[in-house]
């Protein structure tokens, strides 16, 4: 018994290692490759930063345009899809009745399932069809990407907003009442500040999905080369894109080491949503339990 | 049947059974108003339970059902807790209640025992102030914790939790106090310093409690219901 309970530890350990070795070699990986055009240039190329960043001058040559394209991407998509996804997990923990619960666990994980370019292929039926009805007006664009990718990454928002307060213990649930709160109150008030941390969870779960994701944007509005997206009908350059644009058609190693480089903006940039994701939640947290 | 005195709580006929076992049945009994009354009986036999009823906290449960009826005297007449103008909130303003496991939230002292006004709404800051200062003093809490009201409830000790768990009940002053085992957690000194809180409060409030220890009971106690396989069958008054 004590070597069968030894061996699982040290099976359990093992695949760990395995696990953070498997990280780390893919991020050693891309800067090994992508260390030497990490720069400046990379990102801005000839424009001078100040310049680019204060729109007065268009980027050519460099990656400006594809991360500004994708953080408008990410923050529009999670726009559409924290509020609507953390409602549906409130009304599945706390509201919907046993046969409702049933169908619609069913429906959200069915949905959760649903292969990025299916979604993508139903985000072009969309915009064709807005095409038609409003004369050419509304094409493929960023509004109908970040549309797509918010409809692609609402079942994990939602699932985990719903098991993180299904996961409260029935007196964090009761205290509240019993104080006189109604059932909103002890919502708003008790039981999502409590449960924040795994609602978060899915909320930076949505954040890579949104940020990585490169067959929806693909069929719904995304360009090889537009510059920086002056609305949410134009058409935008995104990061996941130009990866997989350069790491397809690239024509030296010059370009192909510029593919690396846009990898490691994109691991930083995912990086930095997901701080920000933690600082909200603990200032959230802080601002709904402690501030007086 | 409580003789001379005025009744505060009635119940009649109350039957409660959690998915689909009786945990009460045919429950009927006065409680008077202004005493301690200790509900006492073995494990499981119904007395958490029948606490939730006269808040309707149970409802909170999934898979229970409740038969019968309570009525609490409020404001000179008698009002049906599960009639449909009564509000399941003003309920709970009127009937407060302290578990056995103190559970204070994860906030600050201060907001802990703040956040019933807070929720009722229109109590301005300073009189919440001063309301959470009477209550924490009559808790004999407020000296420990005057310096510290914006630390986390969390790290106080366990009778120091279940004390801070008393004065957030006592905040919204309720005619009606439900304590389930307040003093299992506690040492003796902290239960004692209970006891006689809870002797002060009688003067305001009517107040049920349950509790294994016989001889807390006897010390505290008006009078006593035991309940035995749901039922209540027993009530002894003590001096």
């Amino acid at each position: 018994m004590r070597v069968l309970e030894q061996a699982v530890v040290h099976f359990s350990r093992l695949c760990g290692i395995i696990l953070l070795g498997a990280v780390l070699t893919v991020i050693g990986y891309l800067f090994v490759h992508g260390w030497s055009s990490l720069g400046l240039s990379l990102i801005f190329g000839a424009t001078p930063p100040l310049d680019a960043l204060l729109m007065k001058r268009h980027v050519f040559n460099g990656l400006f345009p594809a991360v500004a394209g994708t953080l408008s991407l990410v923050a529009l998509a999670i726009c559409w899809a924290v509020p609507m996804g953390m409602a549906a997990g409130i009304y599945l923990a706390e509201y919907a009745g046993p046969k409702i619960k049933a169908i619609l666990n069913l429906f959200f994980d069915i949905m959760a399932g649903l292969p990025s370019i299916v979604v993508g292929l139903f985000g072009f039926a969309v915009a064709v069809f807005l095409n038609r009805r409003f004369s050419g007006a509304i094409h493929p664009c960023l509004l109908i990407s970040s549309m797509a990718l918010a409809f692609l990454v609402l079942p994990y928002i939602t699932r985990t907003t719903q098991m993180a307060l299904e996961g409260l213990p029935l007196s964090a649930r009761m205290t509240a009442l019993s104080l006189g709160a109604s059932r909103l109150q002890n919502i708003v008030r008790v039981l999502v500040p409590q449960s924040l941390s795994g609602i978060v969870s899915g909320i930076i779960l949505a954040i890579g999905r949104c940020a990585e994701d490169t067959a929806v944007i693909m069929l719904t509005g995304v360009v090889a080369s537009t510059g920086v997206p002056r609305s949410l009908l134009s058409h935008y350059e995104a990061l996941p894109f130009y990866i997989y644009y350069i790491s397809a058609q690239y024509t030296n190693s010059e370009e192909l080491a510029s593919g690396y480089g846009a990898a490691i903006i994109l691991l930083c940039i995912c990086l930095v949503l997901f701080l920000l994701a933690f600082a909200i939640r603990k200032r959230i947290s802080y601002h709904a339990l402690y501030r007086a | 049947m409580v003789m001379d005195k005025t009744v505060k709580i009635r119940t009649e006929n109350l039957c409660f059974s959690y998915n689909g076992r009786a945990i009460l049945c045919n429950s009927s009994m006065d409680f008077a108003d202004g005493e301690i009354t200790a509900i006492v009986g073995p494990s499981g036999s119904g007395k958490s339970t029948f606490l939730l009823t006269l808040n309707r906290l149970w409802e909170a449960i999934p898979r229970c059902t409740l038969q019968g009826a309570v009525e609490m005297r409020f404001n000179g007449r008698y009002h049906d807790i599960y009639g449909r103008d009564y509000p399941v909130t003003r309920l709970r303003r009127q009937v407060g209640m302290v578990f056995q496991v103190p559970n204070p939230l994860p906030m600050s002292i201060y907001k802990n025992v703040a956040f019933p006004l807070q929720l009722k709404g229109g109590v301005p800051k300073e009189n919440m102030r001063s309301r959470v200062e009477e209550c924490l003093r009559q808790v004999r809490l407020w000296d420990e914790v005057q310096d510290r009201l914006h630390a986390s409830a969390l790290d106080l000790s366990g009778g120091q939790q279940q004390r801070l768990c008393i004065a957030r009940a006592l905040i919204l002053r309720p005619e009606v106090l439900l304590l389930d085992e307040p003093t299992s957690a506690l040492d003796h000194a902290a239960a004692k310093a209970i006891e006689r809180l809870l002797l002060e409060l009688k003067r305001s409030c009517t107040i049920l409690l349950v509790s294994h220890y016989l001889d807390q009971v006897s010390r505290i106690a008006d009078s006593v219901v035991e309940l035995h396989n749901g039922r209540l069958v027993s009530k002894a008054e003590y001096d």
